[in-house]
């Protein structure tokens, strides 16, 4: 073994295969950078180039490009809240408060060489766990992953920031707008009122950017200029590095989790990056500054986020089931080549997976430093206004999700979700585990119904792990509630997830900002109705097809009107003593109203501020209602140079000079991207 | 913190922000005619842009001069990515692109909502009907159409094939499930499981053979494709499966070799004459008639048999399909058949394309329009006893 894996890294000397590990390299950075993109692009990009390679230089260029393309796409999640993919989004908790603190530099500083260490670990786990992976597999059935779809949400919903409550019922509404679409069952249609663009079940990309994304252009837009006071970084790299060092035992947990997540099939991915996140909070003694800027809630999904690269490649090889888009890709390459997937791929292409093991290992370091070089130069994005940044970052997420399915209707659903995205935020639901769910609700209900029908009765419960995912979702539980049960009588409490105690850290001043407020007991209404609905259309379905739905929506009645209950809590004791609501200090969100406002010293300014933020969210939704209209009318181009001028002038109040330059430049991205990219852009009634 | 001051404070010290690079904190509206007159021109500019350049960002495809240069065929697998359909559909993709004349680029497209059921809708609807889009169908988005179902919103007569390659499957079944041979399919104790992705999908014909051979098997459908299914039989969960040829080899050879698993049969080839034939890509097995013989000790009831043969054949004989839109010009489509018919007949192909095509050669001849339009008309009869089979066995009706 390991004579091949010498001579597999000696043909890597070669300067060729170099030059094309290179090329992969640089174009998954380069679209990594892009939200919405992602792995999927970089392999859809770089294939066709690939035709007529020889198998070596081929797999070096994709490989390259693959293990690099979640270093990149950390940076949108960071620096403007909006992640591309699931995984992105666990980094986003920690790593954007800390970028909205001043500390954009240090946050990208840790996570790329945490990507760095964690594709490194990766590759070496590539290695050492083929002869392990076939056992592993298939110890794992479908009790077992559906134990681990169920972690995923749970633990996304008890670690965001923000109550539990809030947490699950975000989830279980993420859970079912997963369900709409075709029954992954039975086939038939569920909640898509017969429309065939619903029937599709809606696109991650459009989800993931609406929900965070465009949700985060509604609540800063209305900031002009930068609030952020950039806190000066001494000592430059080397002590990026120390800091990331200290953290080094979370660095190899990360990526041993994210190896052994990756080789389970499907859910791995996601769930990994989770459970990578999960165990860093559960076994940090304070746990007081997760989802508020923690290093710590950085380094671990981090380096969990390459690794799973590297673990899905074994799935993909020994068993042809890849866990993701582009390892799929990877592996209909491998069969044009005549390579097959399957047990003996270890013994008959040893030496291409050495390569691949390499080429990897080579790729995510060389990518994570090239990232790292740039940290500085990428942190200065957050000197912009979020005003000037807004329409451009519009037009390329919104191009973005139309590349997944083509559709516009997928923008419309966008911006609706944007809308819902930002009265989450707002309100204090944590919109991660929203959507951690949307993503695991197929896989979720796929494996409780074939648990549920291949094993007699409960028999499945007892299995040893389904025993052991469920101690991991049950200890953390009791473990908190015991803490309570101490804190009431007098301990001091750990603070985690208790969300009155964010007012000492500067973190996010919209975050939260409705909570206690009628906005966010409409939200809760609104929850109940959706899931009471949800509920009674379920009644419709079929037997099989009703099982998932009911589930999720009884559950999540449940979660919502325990909410509600909540709320009324909070009014009734905010209406006797001292509004919750008001100690929280309002931070930043200037403009015009909020300047002249904030003159007054009075204790309603909160209220004010809230009204503030309220209508230029509403302003800047319409704004990209207009847009869409536009596009509809016009096709994309013209939309964006009629939308982004205006946009900048009326809006940001950008300079002239300034607006013209922007929308010219823009246009000419646009125009150009067609023949560079494999992107179409929407085309309009005028057309 | 600075967010703090007050206008008059901002107004007093200036520039004292913390990003001096910045404008003042607070820019005064744009003058409103300067501004009127910015937008109003980029109007100008979107509108010209929008009314001339429209051909000029969406160059239309020029594929009817013989030559496919510049131009990228866009392929809507509508599979999940890894199946046997995904693999069989980017070999037959490349080949095929690179041997078109002027080797166009090839970007494949997974949709595999519904079981391809959307995809293949989503084709339907969207496809540009200019020779650079084109659908693969398989036997699950076939089956449906041909049990009429009503999530199927698209229609194979409005659709021009460009290739049909048809394929086999193995049935086998786990040795710790007591599966020895083919006796120990019936007079069981406890039924079989079986696992599979949908009745309504390429399980139907596995469906049928089991019908017809009476055989004690219970169903659990769901799965996500046939490779879990594959570890879900290693795994203990299900004791019997198929796999079509071309994964036979890597997914059930080593469990054969292990005695984890056991062949059964063949679900057969039906040839030229109607016939159903042992599989040329396993002469060693027998079909299902064969197995009915070696069991009951006879032919099977014709009906069913009947049945059996048109499911057979359309779901194996025809089964993989390259389709363009209805508009398509003759022209491009005429350079795409003819080009897979020389390329189904050229040797070197034929020898790199053993191991994928499973030895079952493509067919492009310029009749095959025809023949598949023959095979798509499927009696009443055939289709009243399937889908009787699929509400009494299976607890499925189709609307």
């Amino acid at each position: 073994m390991t004579d091949a894996a010498f001579s597999a890294l000696g043909s890597l000397a070669d300067p060729s295969l170099l030059l094309m590990l290179a090329i992969g390299v640089l174009a998954g950075l380069v679209i990594g950078l892009i939200p919405g993109l992602g792995g999927t692009g970089a392999v859809a990009i770089l294939l066709p180039v690939t035709f007529g390679m020889d198998p070596e230089p081929a797999l070096a260029m994709l490989i390259g490009a693959l293990a690099v393309v979640h270093t990149s796409d950390t940076v949108a999640a960071v620096l403007l809240g909006a992640p591309g993919s699931a995984s992105a989004s666990v980094t986003m908790l920690d790593g954007y408060s800390m970028a909205r603190q001043g500390q954009a530099k240090r946050a990208l500083s840790l996570a790329f060489l945490s990507s760095m260490a964690g594709g490194l670990i990766g590759a070496v786990g590539l290695t050492l766990a083929i002869p392990l992976a076939r056992p592993l597999v298939l110890s794992f059935g479908s009790p077992e992953l559906f134990m681990l779809t169920v972690l995923g949400v749970s633990l996304a919903a008890v670690l965001s920031r923000g109550n539990v409550v809030k947490g699950l019922t975000a989830g279980f509404l993420g859970l079912l707008l997963g369900l709409v679409g075709t029954s992954p069952t039975t086939a038939e249609e569920r909640f898509s009122f017969g429309s065939l663009f619903l029937s599709d079940g809606l696109s991650l990309v459009a989800v993931a950017l609406g929900v965070f994304g465009l949700a985060e252009i509604a609540s800063r837009v209305g900031q002009r200029r930068v609030t952020e006071k950039p806190v000066a970084l001494t000592g430059g790299w080397g002590s990026g590095i120390r800091e990331w060092l200290t953290h080094w035992t979370h660095v190899i947990r990360g990526s041993l989790i994210g190896i052994w997540a990756g080789i389970l099939p499907g859910v791995g991915a996601t769930a990994g990056t989770w459970l990578a996140y999960g165990q860093a909070v559960a076994t940090a003694k304070d746990k007081r500054k997760f989802g508020k800027g923690d290093p710590r809630g950085i380094v671990g999904p981090e380096s969990a986020n390459n690794s799973v690269e590297a673990g899905d490649l074994i799935p993909t090889f020994l068993f042809g089931i890849p866990g993701g888009v582009p390892s799929a890709m990877l592996l209909g390459m491998l069969l044009t080549y005549g390579i097959q997937p399957g047990p003996a791929i270890v013994t008959d292409h040893l030496d291409l997976m050495y390569l691949i093991v390499w080429a990897f290992a080579i790729a995510s370091v060389a990518g994570a430093f090239l990232c790292f070089l740039a940290t500085g130069s990428l942190a200065k994005l957050t000197k912009v206004p979020f005003a000037v940044l807004g329409p451009g970052l519009l037009v390329v997420m919104l191009l973005g999700a139309y590349q997944e399915g083509g559709q516009l209707g997928d923008l419309w659903v966008m911006v609706a979700l944007g809308v819902a995205g930002f009265f989450l935020k707002a309100t204090g639901m944590p919109r991660a585990p929203f959507l951690i769910g949307f993503v695991l609700a197929i896989p979720m209900e796929r494996y409780y119904y074939l648990t549920a029908s291949l094993y007699e009765g409960t028999e499945w419960m007892t299995r040893p792990g389904v025993l052991a995912f469920a101690a991991l979702l049950v200890v953390p539980v009791l473990w908190s509630l015991v803490k309570k049960l101490r804190a009431t009588s007098g301990a001091a409490d750990d603070g985690h997830r208790d969300e009155h105690e964010s007012e000492g850290v500067a973190g996010d001043e919209l975050e939260g900002s409705l909570a206690g407020t009628p906005w966010s007991a409409a939200v809760a209404v609104v929850a109940v109705i959706v899931f009471g609905g949800a509920l009674w259309m379920s009644g419709s379905f079929s037997e099989e097809a009703r099982l998932m739905p009911r589930l999720v929506a009884g559950f999540g009645l449940v979660a919502a009107l325990v909410l509600i209950c909540q709320e009324a809590r909070a009014r009734l004791r905010g209406a006797g003593g001292h509004p919750v609501e008001d100690v929280h200090e309002p931070v930043g969100g200037s403009g015009a109203t909020g300047l002249a406002t904030r003159v007054r010293p009075s204790a309603d300014t909160p209220a004010l501020t809230r009204h503030h933020d309220l209508v230029i969210a509403a302003r800047t939704f319409a704004a990209m209602a207009a847009f869409l209209v536009l596009v509809m009318v016009g096709g994309y181009l013209a939309a964006t140079l009629v939308f982004t001028p205006a946009f900048l002038l009326y809006a940001a109040r950008a300079r002239p000079r300034t607006a013209i330059v922007y929308t010219l430049v823009l246009g000419l991205v646009l125009l150009s991207l067609p023949s560079l990219l494999p992107v179409d852009l929407p085309t309009g009634l005028l057309q | 913190m600075t967010q703090h001051v007050s206008k008059e404070d901002v107004a007093a010290s200036g520039d004292q922000d913390v990003s001096p690079a910045q404008e003042a904190p607070d820019r005064p509206a744009p003058n409103p005619r300067l501004a009127g007159a910015i937008v109003a021109g980029f109007t100008a500019l979107a509108v010209g842009v929008s009314v001339l350049g429209g051909d000029l960002l969406n160059p239309a495809a020029s594929t009817t001069d013989g030559d496919y240069s510049g131009e990228t065929v866009e392929m809507m697998i509508p599979l999940a990515e890894g199946g046997g359909t995904d693999i069989w559909a980017r070999f037959v993709g490349a080949e095929l692109t690179e041997a078109v004349p002027g080797s166009p680029g090839l970007a494949p497209v997974n949709d595999d909502g519904g079981e391809g059921i959307l995809g293949t809708n989503h084709f339907m609807t969207a496809a540009k009907p200019d020779g650079t889009e084109v659908l693969v169908s398989t036997a699950s988005t076939v089956v449906p159409y041909l049990l009429e179902m009503p999530a199927v919103r698209y229609d194979f007569t409005e659709l021009r094939p460009i290739l049909a390659n048809g394929t086999g499957a193995v049935v086998y079944a786990r040795t710790g499930a007591g599966v020895r041979s083919v006796e120990d399919l019936v007079d069981r104790d406890e039924p079989l499981v079986f696992g599979g992705i949908a009745a309504t999908s390429l399980d139907l014909t596995t469906l049928l053979a089991f019908d017809l051979l009476s055989a004690d098997v219970d169903s659990t459908f769901g799965f996500e494709g046939r490779g879990p299914v594959n570890l879900a039989l290693q795994r203990g969960e299900v004791d019997i499966d198929y796999q079509t040829t071309t994964s036979y080899g890597p997914a059930v050879d080593p469990l054969v070799e292990d005695g984890t698993a056991v062949p059964l049969f063949s679900l057969g080839q039906v040839d030229d004459e109607g016939e159903i034939v042992r599989d040329p890509n396993f002469p060693d097995l027998p079909t299902v008639v064969e197995v009915y013989e070696q069991l009951y000790g006879g032919q099977p009831d014709p009906e069913s048999l009947e049945t059996y043969r048109a499911i057979l054949a359309l779901t194996y004989t025809y089964q993989k399909a390259l389709w363009v839109p209805e508009g398509t010009p003759d022209e491009a489509l005429e350079l795409l058949r003819s080009t897979a018919e020389d390329l189904g007949a050229d040797p070197e192909f034929q020898k790199s394309a053993a191991e994928v095509l499973g030895g079952y050669p493509i067919d492009a001849s310029p009749d095959l329009a025809e023949r598949i339009d023959e095979a798509y008309q499927v009696d009443d009869s055939v289709r009243e006893d399937v889908l009787e089979l699929l509400e009494t066995d299976y607890d499925i009706t189709i609307d």
